[in-house]
């Protein structure tokens, strides 16, 4: 889109009629600016004004979660009380560590797996190439709950049910496609001649691959494990289905769900979604590295 | 895509691809193709459907044919057989205990033998309830022949090795527990033709009078439609069918709208963009459980909402949203969350898309007068359609898949979906067979929706074309 600057730096003379047109498109684009303000902030309230609700609540008295009319923070009393009250319930702390042991498990064996593949859908062109993507690409589009019932009877039978092992094996299937093909494309978008060039310059492929593309694309790889972390943690299918006695958070939340007071509620639903923000403000700039490529 | 290596010559193949994405193809059948399979097929195949009858009291016998499960069978006759120790903790098995003795027979002389576990009354015992010792139990009634036989084989059918008198003192060497066999005749149907064969007691129900019996369960699968007709007439199945369409169809669309808004925001350069742009991609990364959770503290009757209409004025009293008498409200809550919380991935595909379109062919548009909705409807929902093809197909799959909102809001019951379904079966009735029923509705339907996206898109582009 042209900017105001730009129009400004052509001083060549314009007809009369031009200069009107000129005109009416700066103030056009002036009013769709404030529009598009407009539009901007509503938009972040819509977003913004659930989480500062719920935030309310997590952090605060638990008088507070049951008062009504119910007030956010700033205006109620700040305290830690409803959120010490979530994590000493039972099987929450137990449930956080199968969670993050679940979902560690998951980002190293997914990114191990996945990064090869990513590599080779990026740099190489081979028969069956496009067969290979099309199909993880259908994988990563089956319902989860499809695949969990299924893999549930093949656990019972292994005698691996109900263990955390299991869940992160699950979770492993689930994720894989969705990383390989973010793999695929950050590996895609380094470009090949760097790493002939290094070649070149007498770097056997492996150097050329060590000291070139691998700091180019640590980031991003970086980034798709988080997103991997993200998607296992937040997973409560397969985790309910799965697990009984060791149940990650949100299976231990979703199980208890009906018998909980709001208190725990609120402040398990705030403490499920900080990882989320703090994630995606991580890897906000490789967003669209990731999505983009994947439609592709 | 960037440039690939292609002088590898076409003679000599290049194995590293091959290698590189060997583990995750292993992995995948592995863990996905190869369950996948196994799984779905419990839901049109019944693994106890049929029995087989064998030829001879074994299982190594050769197999005289199968009779459906509930059939009702003459027994013709039993046998104790051996039987693996692990099996007789199954259920509903019937035993024979017998023991092998070493006594003095009617003759005189030392043999020893085996005997039904009813012919001896066990007088020693070891600690641990092994019996040791005891003696022969004498047989009651007229014309019955007073001697115990004492036989080769745990079998009344084996050879005679002698006879035992009465209260003669036995030691007891060994134990053999044995599974009852029974020679049963049944027809498939009424009046068809017979089939004859030993079968396992564990798998025949016998009547009071001992001369009928039931096949209670089989050992052999074949396919069934019982657990589709199950699934098909649970009261929850139209009900989570019909609302499963009706949130697709009323989000879908929602989310499109609102997703290729936040996407032109994103692309208008306006300042603090990059704050925008992580701002609305928050809920991409958010669980779905807490999101559900998060709406429930607006629409529960103490609520965000009733406090704030309670502050404007609009009514005087809360109002209870979340009940079974107002179930608009419950989906008007459903929706919202899942608009909310699915939109961001939307949009990010939007934006990548948008990001492909070349400035000039936007510039050139605005510069021949076109304005915002003109550029919209002519030039970048066009230029969109692939971005918004594979938008569609992944917002669809994952719409069927909408689950913990759908709990955390209606408490699963009044308002009901196909994965919540799922769920009940499996791990409220434990009924896995009808589980995967469901879950293979749901396979069906994402195929389904994403070969007609893909068709459509492919007639309208052969009709451009």
């Amino acid at each position: 889109m042209t900017t105001i600057a730009d129009h400004q730096v052509t001083k060549v003379e314009a007809s009369e009629e031009v200069k009107a047109i000129h005109r009416k498109m700066l103030r056009r684009q002036k009013i769709s600016k404030g529009f598009g303000y407009l539009v901007a902030i509503i938009i972040l309230l819509w977003i913004l004004v659930p989480i500062w609700f719920i935030g309310s609540m997590a952090l605060t008295t638990q008088e507070n979660v049951r008062a009504f009319p119910k007030g956010v923070l700033p205006f109620i009393e700040f305290s830690l009380e409803t959120m010490q009250f979530f994590l000493s319930s039972e099987g929450i702390i137990p449930g956080i560590i199968n969670s993050v042991t679940v979902a560690v498990i998951t980002l190293v064996l997914s990114t191990l797996i996945a990064a090869p593949a990513g590599y080779a859908i990026s740099r190489y062109i081979f028969r069956g190439r496009d067969t290979y993507r099309l199909s993880v690409l259908m994988v990563r589009a089956f319902p989860i709950v499809v695949l969990a019932i299924p893999l549930v009877v093949v656990f019972i039978n292994f005698g691996i049910f109900d263990s955390i092992y299991s869940l992160a094996l699950m979770h492993t299937a689930l994720t894989l496609p969705t990383t390989i093909l973010i793999i695929g494309s950050v590996f895609a978008s380094v470009p090949y001649e760097l790493e002939e060039a290094a070649k070149v310059f007498g770097c056997t492929p492996f150097q050329a691959f060590r000291q070139v593309v691998l700091p180019l694309v640590l980031p991003g790889i970086a980034a798709a494990a988080i997103f991997t972390f993200v998607m296992s943690w937040n997973e409560v299918f397969a985790a309910s289905v799965l697990t009984i006695q060791n149940r990650t958070l949100p299976a231990q939340v979703f199980n208890t769900l009906s018998q909980s007071s709001q208190a725990y509620q609120f402040a398990g639903a705030f403490f499920m979604l900080i990882p989320s923000m703090i994630f995606i403000f991580i890897i906000r700039r490789y967003l669209f590295n990731m999505w983009g490529q994947v439609t592709k | 895509m960037s440039t690939v290596p292609t002088t590898q010559g076409k003679k000599k193949i290049n194995w590293a691809p091959y290698l590189l994405i060997l583990p995750s193809l292993v992995y995948l059948a592995v863990f996905f193709a190869w369950p996948m399979v196994r799984g779905l097929t419990l839901a049109v195949w019944d693994d106890e459907a049929r029995l087989s009858l064998q030829v001879e009291a074994t299982a190594e016998s050769d197999t005289a044919g199968t009779l459906p499960q509930g059939t009702t069978v003459d027994i013709l006759d039993q046998q104790g057989n051996k039987v693996p120790l692990e099996d007789i903790e199954e259920g509903n098995l019937l035993t024979e205990i017998w023991y092998q003795v070493r006594a003095e027979s009617v003759e005189g002389e030392e043999v020893t033998g085996w005997v039904p576990e009813s012919r001896i009354r066990v007088r020693e015992e070891a600690d641990d309830g092994t019996p040791l010792g005891g003696t022969v139990r004498s047989k009651l009634g007229e014309n019955v022949d007073p001697l115990t036989s004492l036989f080769t084989e745990e079998n009344e059918d084996s050879e005679v090795i002698g006879q035992l008198e009465s209260r003669v003192q036995v030691s007891i060497e060994g134990v053999s527990i044995l599974e009852v066999w029974y020679l049963i005749s049944g027809a498939e149907e009424e009046g068809g033709e017979a089939v004859e064969g030993w079968a396992p007691s564990r798998y025949i129900q016998v009547f009071e009078d001992e001369i009928q019996g039931r096949i209670d369960r089989g050992n052999t699968g074949a396919f069934t439609t019982t657990y589709l007709e199950k699934m098909v007439n649970d009261r929850f199945f139209w009900p989570a069918v019909r609302s499963t369409l009706l949130l697709m169809v009323i989000i879908i669309p929602i989310q499109f709208i609102l997703a290729i808004i936040m996407a032109l925001v994103i692309q208008a350069n306006l300042r603090g963009t990059g704050f925008f742009l992580y701002v609305f991609a928050i809920p991409l990364a958010a669980s779905d459980l807490a999101v559900g959770i998060v709406w429930f503290s607006i629409f529960t009757t103490n609520g965000y909402l009733n406090t704030i209409l309670m502050g404007l004025g609009i009514i005087d009293s809360p109002v209870t949203y979340l009940s079974a008498e107002t179930r608009y409200w419950i989906i008007i809550a459903i929706v919202l969350a899942e608009v909310w919380r699915a939109t961001s991935i939307v949009m990010v595909i939007v934006v990548s898309g948008l990001q492909a379109i070349s400035n000039e062919v936007l510039e050139a548009a605005e510069l021949f007068g076109a304005g915002l909705w003109q550029r919209l409807r002519h030039v970048i929902l066009p230029l969109l359609r692939p971005s918004l093809q594979v938008a569609l197909i992944l917002r669809t799959i994952l719409a069927l898949q909408v689950f913990a909102v759908v709990v955390a809001l209606s408490g699963g019951d009044i308002v009901t979906v196909l994965a919540r379904e799922t769920y009940r079966q499996y791990y409220d009735f434990r009924n896995l067979n009808v589980a995967a029923a469901y879950a293979g509705l749901i396979l069906l339907i994402s195929m389904v929706s994403a070969v007609f996206y893909l068709r459509t898109i492919r007639t309208q582009e052969e009709a451009a074309a």
